[in-house]
């Protein structure tokens, strides 16, 4: 696998990739969890390398974690202050990236509120284009640090049961590692109200249930998802109580998966509202600190597949 | 260890088995042991009573009261309505969530049960609010609330206006299989109005609501049950082509089942008559086709509960000129008289006409009552199915006296109610 040739300029979601794609990319990353471990973390990779981050949502982690991720391969590493910048100014999304575009970046990290933007300014830029998140559309870095983060603990990932649980209707999240488990062979479930499951969601390739007791029923790994405050106001649910009652990760629900099923969740999270505390914090089960050490890794791994197939300097610019 | 006691020499009838012969009911610890023409006058038993002949049926389940408990306890008690019941043979009613505060929470529910525990006379099952305080935009917490004992979720006679929450409301209820009941009318139709819209109303210079306000909340409401996959219950349909797109939802695979008003069955638009504010009813009496019609659905067993719509209004509210009257007329004592007249006028089996009072209900709520069968709980009603008699509203139990009935003549009378094998009720 080594000498496979990663074939797409951009990373704008799992859908779109195939298997050895992914394969290739966690590979990569896998590796480069071991150099993040030693004491010294330096790769000269992306040496003379500019990397873009551009956060038109807030976000700690992910952005922090592209940062770091950059940094440590060597590249030159802007973060866009967004809050303070020309778009508050009203500049259009698309002019916003043809002035970023003639700064000559190499590498092009978006996050935006609305789904397909991110795609939208991936065919106004010369760079590679990486998607941190859009709308309620892809996060694929997101799906494929969860995918490391299983596979280094538990192994190969097909024919493993995997629920997801929660708001599945406005994640990002949980449409990313669908599309991702699903390649990998895993045996997909969605568990959220039927408020929060999206029209068609059977078609995914999943099994949706709304009893969580009946949905963790064999499973090996529960991944949970954050719940927006704005979602439980009466109109996608009646209360923050009800929620964690019916859908809230807790030791009771948690009985129900396999004896020693493993929980994830993509943070920041609600404790109490879809997780409680002390699963969480579990020693043993809970990766969600696992989850953001894998996420700095396979973030270097993408950055360095797609900078080697960026075009040469002046091959596609005007 | 309660005493055994044998009612024997009855007209047994159980709407769920279709059974209508000659024989008797055993009772033992509040639970039904046999019935059938095996228990006799020699049936070993600590009590006998000999029913004389007359009919020996399931308790009434009513799934539409209106009490005035909480807030309004003038209007109605749950002990004033539960005496109204067991005097008309209801042995279950449900009551509505539109009281004050409205019955939109667990504690409510709570309180509701605790309060009819204590108090009533008959089976109590709370309803809740669909939406907090009914105010159309924000869902209650079906699931706690459900799991706490709501019969079914109802938005009471504040419907939904807003297609998005109540799609968004039918479909996290379908989460939980929780039963939504929707009382369809459009607002904007049928605001200040009084009777039926036409020729009659007009006549007498009133304002009417047209049936399209009926037709048009229902077909939405069917829409969304279709959609979502919420089991629904179309609560008081009043119109011939209401129950038409019923029977149509229900053969295309909706969830849906419907129940009428018992006014509905009895009255028609003429009987509103000389501004008699006791037909001021919502929905109001249609045109004697649609009477006819539902009438033919009863027969045909395709409504699924027939309701009394108690709804007490105290004569302060009622005695005014009609337009400022308040809607609603008391049912529970009337409910098993106006249907026992209903099937004798239009020769309907009975073990047909009671279906959608007892077993019918019991099936929509999961509830083990409402049919006469070895293991079922002791509610019985025993009536004589055509003793002549005239309503008279100062002889009704409950504490509102506004009732359609007031001076009607009616066919077939209560002598006899039992809840859990108990007299809970007896004429003298």
């Amino acid at each position: 696998m080594a000498d496979y040739a990663f074939p797409h300029r951009h990373l704008l979601g799992i859908e779109g990739l195939n298997r050895l794609d992914i394969e290739t990319l966690l590979e990569l990353g896998d590796r480069y969890v071991d150099l993040n471990r030693q004491r010294v973390k330096h790769a000269d990779t992306l040496a003379g390398r500019t990397l873009v981050n551009l956060f038109f949502e807030n976000s700690t982690r992910t952005q922090g974690s592209f940062e770091i991720a950059g940094r440590r391969l060597g590249a030159d590493v802007v973060t866009m202050p967004i809050a303070t910048s020309s778009v508050k100014k009203g500049e259009t999304l698309i002019d916003t990236a043809m002035t970023l575009n003639a700064m000559r970046p190499d590498l092009l990290v978006i996050r935006h509120g609305s789904s397909g933007a991110v795609k939208l300014l991936s065919r106004k830029v010369d760079c590679a284009v990486i998607n941190a998140g859009d709308g309620t559309h892809e996060h694929p870095t997101q799906a494929l640090l969860d995918a490391l983060t299983i596979r280094r603990r538990a192994g190969d990932i097909g024919g493993m049961r995997i629920a997801i649980c929660g708001d599945i209707l406005h994640s990002r999240v949980a449409r990313s590692n669908v599309a991702c488990l699903n390649m990998l062979g895993a045996q997909v479930r969605l568990i959220a109200p039927r408020t929060l499951t999206p029209p068609g969601a059977a078609d995914w390739g999943a099994e949706v249930f709304t009893d969580m007791r009946k949905g963790l029923e064999g499973c090996d790994v529960v991944m949970m998802l954050r719940l927006q405050q704005e979602r439980m106001d009466g109109a996608y649910l009646p209360s923050a109580r009800e929620f964690f009652h019916f859908y809230g990760l807790d030791a009771d629900k948690l009985r129900h998966a396999k004896p020693e099923a493993l929980v994830m969740h993509p943070g920041p999270m609600n404790r109490g509202v879809e997780i409680e505390s002390s699963i969480a914090d579990h020693k043993t089960r809970s990766l969600i600190t696992e989850q953001v050490e894998m996420g700095v890794a396979i973030r270097m791994a993408v950055l360095e597949t797609l900078a080697k197939n960026a075009p040469e300097p002046g091959a596609n610019s005007k | 260890m309660s005493a055994r006691r044998a009612i024997y020499n009855a007209r047994i009838i159980d709407p769920a088995s279709g059974m209508d012969e000659k024989g008797g009911v055993l009772i033992e610890n509040g639970v039904i042991l046999d019935v059938g023409p095996g228990v006799t006058k020699t049936t070993q038993a600590d009590v006998k009573n000999d029913a004389k002949g007359k009919a020996l049926a399931p308790g009434l389940i009513d799934l539409r009261v209106k009490t005035g408990e909480p807030g309004a306890e003038n209007k109605e008690t749950l002990q004033t309505a539960s005496d109204a019941a067991a005097a008309g043979g209801v042995t279950t009613f449900v009551v509505m969530p539109d009281t004050d505060p409205v019955i939109d929470s667990v504690a409510l529910v709570d309180f509701v049960k605790r309060r009819a525990d204590g108090v009533a006379k008959v089976k109590v099952h709370p309803a809740a609010g669909l939406t907090l305080g009914l105010d159309g935009a924000k869902m209650s917490e079906i699931g706690l609330i459900r799991e706490a004992g709501a019969a079914f979720f109802s938005n009471g006679d504040k419907p939904v206006e807003d297609a998005g929450v109540l799609r968004r409301a039918m479909s996290y209820a379908a989460s939980f299989d929780a039963l939504v009941a929707s009382r369809p009318d459009t607002p904007a139709l049928s605001k200040n109005t009084v009777m039926n819209a036409g020729a009659f109303a007009a006549r007498l210079g009133l304002r009417g609501a047209p049936p399209e306000a009926e037709w048009i909340a229902l077909e939405r409401d069917l829409m969304l049950a279709e959609t979502t996959g919420v089991r629904l219950l179309v609560d008081c349909i009043s119109t011939a082509r209401s129950l038409a797109a019923v029977e149509r939802a229900r053969k295309a695979g909706v969830k849906v089942t419907c129940s009428v008003a018992s006014y509905s069955l009895f009255f028609n638009e003429l009987d509103v008559g000389d501004y008699l504010t006791y037909c001021k009813v919502q929905p109001p009496f249609r045109t004697e086709a649609d009477r006819m019609a539902l009438i033919d659905g009863l027969r045909r067993g395709v409504i699924d509960a027939v309701v009394s719509a108690h709804d007490p209004q105290p004569t302060e509210d009622k005695r005014l000129p009609i337009a400022d009257a308040a809607f609603g007329a008391v049912g529970l004592e009337t409910l098993l008289p106006a249907l026992l007249s209903i099937a004798l006028r239009e020769e309907i089996p009975l073990a047909v006409a009671l279906k959608p009072v007892t077993s019918g209900p019991a099936d929509l709520l999961d509830l083990p009552q409402g049919r006469l069968a070895a293991g079922a709980p002791a509610d019985l009603v025993l009536f004589d199915p055509a003793a002549p008699w005239a309503c008279d509203r100062d002889d009704l139990s409950s504490r509102s006296k506004n009732s359609p009935f007031d001076g009607r003549k009616l066919e077939g009378r209560v002598l006899r109610t039992w809840v859990n094998g108990a007299t809970v009720f007896e004429r003298g």
